[in-house]
């Protein structure tokens, strides 16, 4: 109850100070959260936005989902093959501190602007961080897991699937969160550099005299990314509540 | 070849070091606000429970979405770059400090406590010590991230440095240009990353220790 109050308190106060600094300002500077709800809210009606993000939303997916399905067995394989990690932990250290937005120029000049631009760029700003979770809970698993199923005639692939993946199931869905957290900001990347979809009604919003629409589209992402983490750790609980005191975090 | 040839005569040095004040401004100002920001959500439960969702919700934003307002607000050059740096970095230093306070050993408060430190003393003899290996971690994240927003705000505002040499390479189909960029930023990020860590490793030597 307490906790209640304290959070609707800390998201009211916060709102407060934006709608008075805001009125303060002006809607060119800072339009106000009543002013970004009269305004956006008419035009997210209209459905012409909601049809551009499911767009943006649909190529975010495919490169996604390409990097969830390579990136899990690949990093199995890298905390439990030496040959593996030495291959690719050179190329995850620098991956991982590189900026996608640098490599945006060099994928257009590869691919064009089109659907597989999009789908890659998102791909590669997901892949290695899907790889990074799974790959350190493949480390973590207890090798006694594996010693009994070898003790029962596991074959390797057998382990895979009956041993290893129950076991990797919490950094599984970490690895999802934090992989989609990366594919939506690079969605948004690719799509405000060659301004088209949902990044080039940004760009556009960004353009107008208020900055109402531009706060609004901000804020759809925000809801976007808070819907994707809570449905993910949703998903999670439902499917495996045993895990639930060590997947928090 | 290429990149070695591009470092050689200087142009990529050179627009290297023009991009640094707007990562060092940038990333010091996250560092300046997050790490008192991080402390007081740490060490207090109400603050704590209160913006935390906040935090989480803004956190959840792609930074590059903030790049039209944030042209309203600092226009398209070095100020903008070091807002660029500031959002992407802030975020991430209120969540490394926040947790490393959270996490101090409740036992050495306690112990803090019985010697007679109160209020400012025991924060700063007592938590601020044990969190140190997170404010590392803090700085380490900062200017990573601080690097990748750079080049980020390079290329989405004036494309200025190394922006400017990548928008150039990729006008002429030069890959090789492109890609000398990119490892340059690469290595310099792994530079910075692995450096601080040998840092952290001469001057947090305890904490390694216990981690091994």
């Amino acid at each position: 109850m307490r906790t209640l109050a304290l959070r609707t308190s800390g998201v009211a106060l916060v709102l407060i100070v934006w709608e008075l600094v805001g009125r303060r300002l002006g809607d060119a500077l800072l339009a106000p959260p009543s002013s970004v709800i009269a305004q956006f809210v008419p035009q997210l009606l209209d459905g012409s936005i909601l049809a551009a993000l499911g767009g943006s939303l649909r190529q975010m997916f495919v490169g996604f989902a390409l990097a969830y399905a390579i990136g899990v067995p690949l990093g199995v394989a890298m905390a439990r093959l030496r040959l593996v990690d030495a291959l690719v932990h050179p190329w995850l250290n620098m991956a991982v501190v590189t900026s996608v937005a640098a490599l945006v120029p060099l994928f257009i000049l590869f691919l064009g602007t089109g659907f597989w631009f999009q789908v890659s760029i998102v791909f590669i700003a997901a892949f290695w961080f899907v790889i990074l979770a799974v790959c350190h809970g493949a480390r973590g698993i207890e090798p006694r897991l594996l010693e009994v199923g070898r003790a029962f005639g596991a074959r390797p692939l057998q382990s895979f699937s009956k041993i290893m993946l129950p076991a990797l199931f919490p950094y599984l869905f970490a690895g999802a969160r934090i992989g989609l957290t990366h594919a939506i900001r690079a969605m948004v990347v690719a799509e405000m550099f060659v301004i088209v979809g949902y990044g080039a009604l940004i760009h556009n919003a960004g353009l107008t005299v208020s900055t109402a629409p531009l706060l609004g589209l901000i804020l759809l992402l925000m809801v976007l990314g808070i819907v994707a983490n809570w449905s993910l750790t949703r998903l999670s609980r439902l499917l495996a509540p045993w895990y639930e005191h060590r997947a928090g975090g | 070849m290429r990149l070695g040839r591009d470092v050689l005569d200087g142009k990529l040095v050179v627009a290297l070091l023009n991009a640094l004040p707007a990562l060092l401004i940038g990333s010091g100002l996250a560092l300046f606000v997050g790490i008192p920001a991080g402390f007081a959500l740490g060490r207090s439960r109400a603050l704590a429970t209160m913006f935390d969702p906040v935090i989480d919700a803004v956190y959840t934003i792609p930074p590059v979405a903030f790049v039209p307002f944030l042209i309203i607000w600092f226009g398209l050059y070095l100020w903008a770059r070091v807002a660029l740096v500031f959002l992407m970095s802030i975020f991430e230093v209120i969540i490394a400090v926040s947790t490393g306070a959270r996490d101090v050993n409740p036992g050495f408060l306690d112990v803090g406590r019985a010697f007679g430190a109160r209020g400012l003393m025991l924060a700063w003899k007592v938590t601020l010590p044990a969190m140190l290996p997170f404010l590392f971690l803090a700085v380490r994240i900062a200017l990573v991230r601080g690097i990748n927003a750079m080049i980020t705000a390079e290329l989405f505002f004036a494309a200025v440095n190394l922006g400017f040499l990548m928008n150039d390479d990729a006008r002429r189909f030069d890959t090789a240009g492109l890609l000398s960029v990119i490892v340059l930023l690469a290595l310099f990020g792994l530079l910075v990353q692995e450096g601080l860590k040998v840092l952290e490793a001469r001057a947090l030597p305890w904490h390694l220790r216990e981690a091994a």
